[in-house]
Formats: structure tokens, C-alpha cells, sequence
């Protein structure tokens, strides 16, 4: 059964004249993780509300497990589990009255509701603070709570939106770890992330989105790949002769990236031969060099070097 | 995880969803109190510091024959508590809107509707103890004792409770297209006052100056607040009871299908 859980199709959304998604495709397989890569602003959000039914598209179609997210939202919402940026818990509400609640809405009985709540808050490491109000909790099982409250109906797919954006470094690895057990289980994730770690850890294909279009898509390998096994990073010494620098390295073939903040230039290279490449070009236009580095590729590589392709 | 896979729960109807949510927002009603008494604190300052101020006017030639002032006060003042706690209504729901209860709702394959009913719902019962709390305390405390006698005061306190009810779909309307409770506490402040005051609820319109007279004429309150009073004081009713009836319908069919509407927006994200 390794059939698509979610997909969309030249998914488009535009809020008046602006346009946060421009034809978003993307593919799910069941069982596998989709990291969705991007910064604050590329869509990454407005497309989870739209595959989890908040928000109509303006164009285009989008299905997860297999129901359209327009014309079958309740069938779409019986299946998914959804966790926001921000935790969506009843504060006045106990850890267990909140789990009870939604169980109860999803149509289980008292007594299965009960059961399904005290294996929630167990897996959780919540059980000692089920009795007392949300309120009470801090940011780190605020947000357990919620992730428990999207899971209470054993949903197929789960949409995870910045799961971890504000959450101190130990409960990240703990919520990597449940995330990580989740798709031992079988469950379809989708993941939205500003964290490139967290991408490459937990995601076993990666989409990133940048101004409301996919830049690129494929496994975290590939991405690598597709920067460069290696890269020469140079940090000018005056920042205005960045561009002088940057035809330089063009016209030995080589295919730089600035940024122009920081006075830097990323040239990914083939072999380690190229770095004397890169000495030479810049030598021959007396660019001064505050430092040079030959660096092995990583996502950030890939992700700035796609996010300043695009923007340029 | 050791999750077996078990059949899919089938969902749950409409009422059931309304009597599941109405539970909830009871439960956090007896779980925490404090908004109920706050609540109950004004409508309280207000009997104590009027029957003391508008006391002597018990007896004047404007006023009802026969009639203490408290027992003139107290049925606008069971009015006038419903309007407020229609107001909160709104607000309640503007906050739910902000603190991700609802956002959470949302996600949940149930009809959206249902998040509001049990909303009324449950503002409705919080009212009701509400207006017989305050009840209870101004005959225990302020000798409340009206003429109508106890046939007189059931069916006043139920009058106030509906045009409550059917306000608070009006402010749940509001609350769902203005999504801001700063705005919802300034629009309610703004129309509160000058309903309450350019009104029969406090001093009869005839003692009043002329402009303000008609103003309390034309104020739909002034007919709930007179008709509720007539019902306490065994007066006379004429058709009074059932134009505030007819007109609580009216406004809540408007509210209701305005805040369902309104609901159905997406949150902003």
C-alpha cells in the first residue's frame, strides 16, 4: 500500500493582490516524511491550511488520503491530525478534559475516550499534570498536549507546522522523537520547518518553498548534490567589490552566490583543485581577501543557495 | 508506536456535538468562577448605589402608584444584566477565536455550527444562574418584593433571559465578523450606555427631558425593561410581552444566520 496520502496540484492562494502560494505541487507517499522547507513568508503555513481544509485554494487541487480538500472537508478532517505554530489547547480545560473533549467529538464513548486519553498523556510524559489546567503548563508540554490532541483519532496523516519553532533544545529532541516513532508506526507527516537540521533528521524528502513556488524538491542527498559535493567560501575584504569578484569567478566557470550582507561569496566546486581556481580569479581583478574556506556541502548550503537563486 | 489498528471512531452527530461542547464551556464555567461573580458584581453596585440615589423618588407624580423604588428597579435591572451578559458572549467567543480553542475545533470533522449553539447554550444557563443569583440577593438583601409576587417574577425573569438570549446571537455576530475583542468591549460599551440610560430602566420617561424622552421611546429596550417590570409588578401588560418576544425572535433568526456566516471565514492566519 505505498499509495499518495497527499498531494496537490498547481495549488495557487492569493490573499487581494497578494500571492502567498503560486502553483504548489507536491506528492506524499504513506508512510514517508515530507519536510517543507522555507522561510517566514514562502507559504509554508498558508499551504498546510490548505491541505488540512482552513483555507479554500484560489486554484488548483489538492486531496489528502485520497478525499478533495474542498468538496470532502469532513472526510479530509476525520483522517488528519493538524499541530499549528501555536499550541490550540483549552487553558482552562485539564490535559485530560481536553483529550476526553475531542475524543467524545470524534464519537468515542465515554469509556474509550477515557482509555485513549490516559495512553495519550502517558506516551506524552503528561499523566502527572493531567489533572490541571493547560494554563499551568509550560511552552514544552503546552505544546505535547497539542500534538496529543491532533493525534487523539489515530489520524493517517499528520501536518506538523513548525512543530518546534520556540521550543527550548531538549524538548526538540523529544518532539524529534515522537515524530520518529509516529512514522514507525505508518503514519503519513507532512513537517513544516525553518530548521534545516530538523528537515534532514526527520524528512525522507524535502520541498522548498520559497516566495509561494517549489525551488526545489527531492531527498536530502539530492539537494546536496545539487549544490555541489564541496564549496569555497570567501569573505571579501571590502564588500564593494563583490560584484567585480562574482564575474570574475563567472567567467572561470565557476557559478558563485553572494551575499551581499555579509560580504561573502559561496562558490561550490568539483574538486579541491578548484579552490586554486578560485585564488586565481580573484587575484587577477586585486579582490583583497579577508578569508577563505574550501567547506563540505549542507543543507543551509542548499537552501541559501536556492533561496538567492530564486530571489535573484 | 504500538498502535493497533482499530476501527476509526464514526463521528458524532450535530446535537450530540452541541451537548458535548455546551458540557465543556460549563465545565470550565464551575472550574473557574471568577467571570460568573465578576459579573454579578455590577448589576449588585448597581441596585445598592440606585435604590439609595433614585429611592425618594418612590411616591413622585411620574411614578407608579404604591410602588418602592426597588421593586421598579429590579426587573430593568434583570434586563439590563441579560444585555451585558449577551456582550460577554461575544467577547467569549472573540477570545476562544484568539487562544486556539477554536482553531483546534476547526481541524475537527464536526458541523461548525455546533461551536456556536453550544456557545448560546451554555451563556444562556450561565445567565440564568446569573439573573436568579441576583434575584435571591436583592429580595434577601434589598426586600425585593413586587406586587406580581412569584407569577409576577417567573415570568419576568424568563422575558429577560430571552431578549438575553436573543442578543447575545446579535453580539456573536459581531464577534465573528470583528474578530477583536478591544473593538467588541468599545462597540458594546458605546451602545450599552446610551440603551440603558435613554430608557425607562432607571426613572419613568415621563420625568425625563423632552429630547431624551423620545429617544427612550424610540429605544428598544424601554419596551423589554417595561414590559418585564409590568409582569413583577402585576400591572397591566397589553401587548407589551409579546412585541419583546416578537422582536427577540426576530433579532436572533438575524443574529444567528449573520453569525454562522461569519464563522465560517477562516480564522486569520
Amino acid at each position: 500500500m505505498n499509495d499518495i496520502m497527499i498531494e496537490a496540484n498547481g495549488v495557487t492562494k492569493t490573499f487581494g493582490t497578494v500571492t502567498a502560494l503560486d502553483g504548489v505541487s507536491i506528492q506524499v507517499p504513506r508512510g514517508s516524511v515530507l519536510g517543507l522547507l522555507g522561510h517566514n513568508g514562502a507559504g509554508k503555513t498558508t499551504l498546510v491550511n490548505i491541505l488540512t481544509t482552513m483555507l479554500p485554494p484560489s486554484g488548483g487541487t489538492a486531496s489528502v488520503a485520497g478525499f478533495d480538500v474542498v468538496t470532502a472537508g469532513n472526510e479530509v478532517r476525520g483522517r488528519i491530525g493538524l499541530t499549528g505554530q501555536f499550541a490550540s489547547v483549552d487553558e482552562q480545560l485539564s490535559g485530560t478534559d481536553n483529550l476526553v473533549l475531542i475524543a467524545r467529538l470524534l464519537g468515542a464513548s465515554r469509556r474509550e475516550a477515557r482509555a485513549r486519553t490516559d495512553e495519550l498523556l502517558n506516551l506524552f510524559d503528561l499523566a502527572d499534570a493531567a489533572k490541571r489546567p493547560a494554563k499551568t503548563y509550560s511552552g514544552g508540554m503546552r505544546r505535547r498536549l497539542d500534538l496529543a490532541a491532533s493525534l487523539v483519532g489515530r489520524p493517517d496523516v499528520i501536518f506538523l507546522d513548525e512543530p518546534t519553532t520556540g521550543l527550548d533544545p531538549a524538548s526538540r529532541i523529544g518532539m524529534w522523537e515522537i515524530v520518529e516513532e509516529l512514522v514507525g508506526g505508518g503514519t503519513t507527516v507532512l513537517l513544516t520547518t525553518q530548521y534545516l537540521e530538523e528537515a534532514d533528521r526527520l524528512a525522507d524528502a524535502i520541498t522548498v518553498l520559497s516566495a509561494g513556488k517549489v525551488v526545489a524538491a527531492g531527498t536530502a542527498s539530492e539537494l546536496k548534490a545539487q549544490v555541489g559535493k564541496r564549496a569555497v567560501h570567501v569573505t571579501l575584504a571590502a564588500p564593494q567589490d563583490a560584484h567585480t569578484a562574482v564575474s570574475a569567478l563567472t567567467r572561470h566557470g565557476l557559478a558563485p552566490v553572494l551575499d551581499e550582507a555579509h560580504a561573502e561569496l559561496r562558490t561550490p566546486v568539483e574538486t579541491s583543485s578548484d579552490l586554486a581556481v578560485v585564488v586565481r580569479a580573484l587575484d587577477e581583478v586585486h579582490v583583497e581577501v579577508a578569508e577563505l574556506a574550501l567547506t563540505e556541502p549542507s543543507l543551509d548550503d542548499v537552501y541559501l543557495t536556492l533561496a538567492k537563486n530564486n530571489a535573484a | 508506536m504500538s498502535t493497533i489498528a482499530l476501527p476509526r471512531w464514526r463521528g458524532t452527530g450535530t446535537t450530540a456535538q452541541i451537548g458535548i461542547l455546551t458540557g465543556r464551556s460549563l465545565r470550565a464555567l464551575v472550574g473557574d468562577p471568577k467571570l460568573m461573580i465578576f459579573s454579578l458584581l455590577q448589576p449588585l453596585i448597581m441596585l445598592l448605589l440606585f435604590s439609595q440615589v433614585f429611592g425618594s423618588m418612590a411616591g413622585t407624580e411620574n411614578f407608579p402608584a404604591g410602588v418602592s423604588y426597588i421593586n421598579y428597579l429590579m426587573p430593568a435591572i434583570l434586563v439590563t444584566t441579560g444585555v451585558g451578559a449577551a456582550l460577554q458572549s461575544g467577547i467569549g467567543l472573540v477570545s476562544d477565536m484568539k487562544n486556539g480553542v477554536l482553531a483546534r475545533l476547526r481541524s475537527l470533522p464536526i458541523n461548525h455550527s455546533s461551536v456556536l449553539v453550544a456557545r448560546s447554550l451554555s451563556d444562556l444557563i450561565r445567565t440564568a444562574l446569573q439573573l436568579l443569583i441576583l434575584l435571591a440577593a436583592a429580595v434577601v438583601l434589598f426586600d425585593f418584593s413586587p406586587q406580581g409576587g412569584l407569577l409576577g417574577v417567573v415570568p419576568a425573569f424568563l422575558l429577560a433571559l430571552a431578549v438575553s438570549w436573543a442578543l447575545s446571537w446579535i453580539f456573536l455576530a459581531v464577534g465573528a465578523w470583528v474578530r477583536n475583542a478591544e473593538s467588541m468591549q468599545t462597540v458594546g460599551f458605546l451602545a450599552m450606555f446610551p440603551l440603558m440610560f435613554a430608557s425607562s430602566a432607571f426613572v419613568p420617561i415621563d420625568g425625563l427631558p423632552t429630547w431624551l424622552r423620545v429617544v427612550a421611546t424610540i429605544n428598544p429596550l424601554t419596551y423589554a425593561v417595561d414590559a418585564s417590570r409590568n409582569l413583577a409588578l402585576g400591572l397591566p401588560v397589553g401587548s407589551g410581552v409579546w412585541s419583546a418576544l416578537a422582536a427577540s425572535v426576530g433579532l436572533l433568526v438575524v443574529g444567528a444566520v449573520l453569525a454562522v456566516r461569519g464563522f465560517r471565514r477562516p480564522l486569520p492566519v
